[in-house]
Parts: C-alpha cells; structure tokens; sequence
C-alpha cells in the first residue's frame, strides 16, 4: 500500500517539471522548437551520433565527386555549416543535412555518398549483437552439448527453436538446412536492430529498420533468393500460368500480372517493416515532442500535457516492442513462405 | 521526403556487413547451432524411446512375475491338496491294514485260547479222572467207615495231589 502511494505521488511529481533549457537546436531561431527538425534528425539519416550531455561521435564522410576524386574526412568539419573541401550539408530541400558539393557551373548535386553514418555504425552494432547472440548459443552447444540451456541462453533456444523448428522446418521441410541460416541470421538481425532502435542513447537509438534503405537491403536480399532458388514450377507459374490461353498469348496479361506479383511481394516486406519501425519511432517523438509544443502555453500545461504524454508513451512504447518482435517474426516468416512457394 | 528515399550508400554498407553477417553465422554458427539441436532432438526421441520400452518390459515383467506367482500358487495349492489327499489315504490305508492285522491276530488268538481252553479242559478231564481214580483207589484201600474219616481221607488226599 505504502509502496502504491509513494509511485503515485512520485508520478504526480512530474506535473512539477518545468522547462529549464531548449530541446533541440533550431537552426533558424535558436531556442524555438521545430518539430520537423526534430523528427527527420531522429528519424533520419547523419553523419555524427549525438550522445547524452552534448557530444558527439564524429563519424568519417565518404564521397565521391563528379570528377572521380574520392574523399574521406571527419563529419566534425562539418559542423555547423561549414564546407570542407568543396562538400558541405545542404540546408533545406530533399537533400537537407546531406552531403553535397557544386559543380564547375555552381550547381549543387550529390556526390557519390558511402559515409559511415549513424546507421551504418548502428547496422554494424545490429549486426555485432546478432553475432554475439549466435555465438553464445553455439559456444554453450560446444561446450554442454545436450544439456538443456537455461536463463538467457534458454531464452536464445527458444528463440531459435520458435524460428528454426516451428517455421522453417515445418514450412521448408527437406530445404530448412539450406534456408535455416539466412532466415534466423535475418530474424535476429532484424529483432535485434528493432530492439536497439527503442533505446535512446548511444549504443542504441538509430532508427535502422525504419530506414527504407535497410529494409529495402534486406527485401532485396529475400528477393534474390527467392528467385535464384526458383524451381521449373515456379518459373513456369510467372511466365506460363495455368490460365485460358487468350489471358496469356497475344498479350501476355498474366504473365504481366505474375512478373508484377514477384516484384510486389519484396517491396510489401520492405515497405511493411519500414513503415512499422517508423510509425513507431514517430509516435514516441511526436508524444515527447508534444511537451514542448505545448510547453509554450505555460507551466501548468506543460504539466498536464508531460503526465500524459508520458503514459502515453509507455503505452505506445510497449506497444512498440510487441510490434518489434511481431515485425523481425513476419519478414522471416514471410521470407520462408515465399521460398518455399518458389521450390514448390 | 528523404525519410522515402533510399541512400544508396546505406544500402551498399547494409548489403556489405549484413552478407558477411550472414557468411560468417551462416558457415561456423547456425549449422552447428542447428545440428546441435537436431542431434539433442534425436537423442531425447531415442531416450524416450528407450524409456517407453523399458516402461513396457517392466510391465511384461511385472505380469509374469504375477502369473508365475500365480502358477506357483497354484501349484502350491494343487501339491497341498494333494499331499492332503495322500496322507488322508495314506492313513486309511494304515487303519485298514492295522485293523486287518488286529483282527487277524485277535481271530488267531481267539483260536489259540480256544484251543487252549479245549486242551486245558481235557487235561483237566483227564487230571480229574486220575485224581478221581487214585482217590477212589486210595479210599478204597482205607476204611471207609465213617463219613467223617472219608471226608478227611478225601481232604488229605487233595492236599497231597492237588
């Protein structure tokens, strides 16, 4: 009972905090909140990782010109508009806060861009976890062999166990040794990159699965699988469907149709991760943001407005995680649905 | 819209580190991850197996120890009454022979003592008849005035034969 009373008071105690400082840095009017800035910086793609108290990870910039020249430099000369060797971050437009250069005739354009940003550093991170997850099941096996693993080693075998023997086996049957590894290499990946996404500092707090380019990467991948791995039914479905003849000859309108489905099926799994991840991410920051843009009208609803943005957040937030297991769960599955429809 | 558009550099180095991701767990971890599993898989099928097995030999053991315990009772049960049934006839047997005997033994006594008492009878026929004879012998040698002196020749010549 004590201890009930003492969360609520300590939960009424955020009604008390007032705004000390500014939350993001404004371009055009320091100290004024800018929502869209907010969102396409946490949302986005950059060239540092910010951490907590106002640092930074200074990360290299990659590109290259129209000329052929590669360059390679610190994004900290970057900083704050400055232009370093012809490239600098554009302000505005589709290109804002990317790296772009002029030509001869003074035109900006986009040079040839393979920075390691935040992502790429977060998909290295991603990818060093799912290792490391991996390896300690695989050392455990090595070491206990058929002693039943238990806490968070049990935790990985059911986790692998749900992916390998429940879907992948019984989907792929004969072909499960063969897939096995792409698929849980994939759903690890992704539930990892997903999880670490909902952290807010360093390690975590890239928004990597609600990036297209990396789900975009991964659809890709599935898609070439799938139809590399293609059988003779599967190619003679795409291009020689069992339909009346007139549906295929003159004009080849479900062949047409059946091309533009084997493209369709890699773009929903990208577009369906992207958009779940992102949605995510974008409903937390508008919630926290919305302290602030309310905060304008005065202390006491900003109050108001930090309780119940904060619920809601911890709703939205839980729901999130249930949504980054779901989402790593249906691009797997959906993955092996689609080989196995392709080996038929 | 750039949160719509994919980079392409990003898809570059995601294509770049999620291959050698998938190179690297695909050749050394998951396959032994995997026939880990499948191997543990196995050897638990065959322990529970080997379980179930056992479980039905302990059960086919368990019912023959109970029928040969059963037989044995049986059999115990069939020997006693038997054995019931020996000495009862055993007995009867030994009661009829030892009655047999008895009688035959009684029959030959009763023929002996019969015998005996015939033979006595005729020896004492035949000592009476002497006696008789050596009395009236001797009483006729004497005076046999009186009764009296008769009477006590008769006495003294008992006492002297008898």
């Amino acid at each position: 009972m004590r201890k009930r009373v003492l969360y609520i008071v300590a939960f009424l105690g955020l009604l008390l905090c007032t705004p000390t400082r500014g939350f993001a840095r404004g371009e055009e009017e320091p100290g004024k909140f800018n929502l869209r800035e907010v969102i396409f910086t946490h949302l986005g793609d950059e060239y540092s990782w910010e951490l907590p108290g106002g640092a930074a990870i200074h990360l290299p910039v990659i590109v290259r010109d129209r000329e052929g020249q590669w360059h390679c430099f610190s994004s900290s000369r970057l900083n704050d508009g400055a232009e370093h060797e012809g490239f600098y971050l554009a302000r505005e437009g589709d290109r804002a806060r990317k790296v772009v250069a002029r030509d001869q005739e003074g035109n900006e354009y986009r040079p040839l861009d393979f920075s390691i940003t935040k992502n790429v550093v977060a998909i290295g991170i991603g990818s060093l976890l799912t290792a490391l997850v991996a390896l300690t099941l695989a050392r455990y096996y090595k070491r206990k062999r058929f002693k039943a693993p238990r806490k968070g080693v049990g935790f990985i075998e059911s986790l692998v166990e749900m992916v390998y023997t429940e879907v992948v086996v019984e989907v792929l049957e004969k072909d499960a040794r063969r897939f096995g590894p792409y698929l849980l290499t994939l759903f690890f990946f992704i539930l990892l990159s997903n999880l670490l996404g909902m952290i807010v500092i360093f390690p975590g707090g890239a928004n990597v699965t609600g990036n297209i380019s990396v789900t975009l990467a991964l659809a890709l991948c599935t898609f070439v699988l799938v139809n590399v791995s293609g059988k003779k039914h599967y190619w003679r479905e795409t291009f020689w469907p069992d339909v009346p003849l007139w549906l295929k000859f003159p004009i080849p309108l479900m062949p047409l149709i059946e091309v533009f489905s084997v493209l369709t099926k890699p773009i929903a799994l990208m577009i369906r991760l992207f958009a779940n991840m992102l949605g995510g991410h974008l409903i937390a920051l508008i919630l926290v943001s919305l302290i602030f843009l309310l905060g304008a009208l005065g202390s006491a609803v900003m109050g108001g407005t930090i309780v119940i943005s904060i619920l809601f957040s911890l709703f939205m937030n839980v729901l999130h995680l249930l949504i980054a297991f779901i989402q790593a769960y249906v691009f797997m599955m959906l993955s092996t649905i689609f080989i196995r429809l392709a080996r038929e | 819209m750039s949160l719509f558009t994919p980079e392409f550099g990003l898809v570059f180095w995601m294509l770049v580190i999620f291959l050698i991701l998938l190179g690297v767990l695909g050749k050394f971890v998951w396959p032994v991850i995997i026939n880990n599993m499948e191997e543990r898989a196995a050897f638990i099928d065959k322990g529970v197996e080997f379980t179930q097995e056992a479980e039905k030999d302990r059960e086919q053991a368990k019912a023959d120890v109970r029928s040969l315990l059963a037989d044995a009772r049986k059999q115990q049960m069939d020997i006693l009454q038997q054995t019931e049934r020996m000495k009862q006839e055993i007995l009867d047997k030994a009661q009829q022979t030892a009655a047999h005997e008895a009688k035959r033994i009684m029959d030959s006594a009763k023929l002996s003592i019969e015998q005996a008492k015939v033979e006595a009878e005729l020896q004492l026929r035949k000592q009476a008849g002497l006696l008789s004879l050596q009395i009236a012998e001797q009483v006729i040698r004497r005076d046999l005035s009186s009764e009296e002196s008769q009477m006590k020749l008769i006495d003294k010549l008992l006492n002297e034969n008898g």
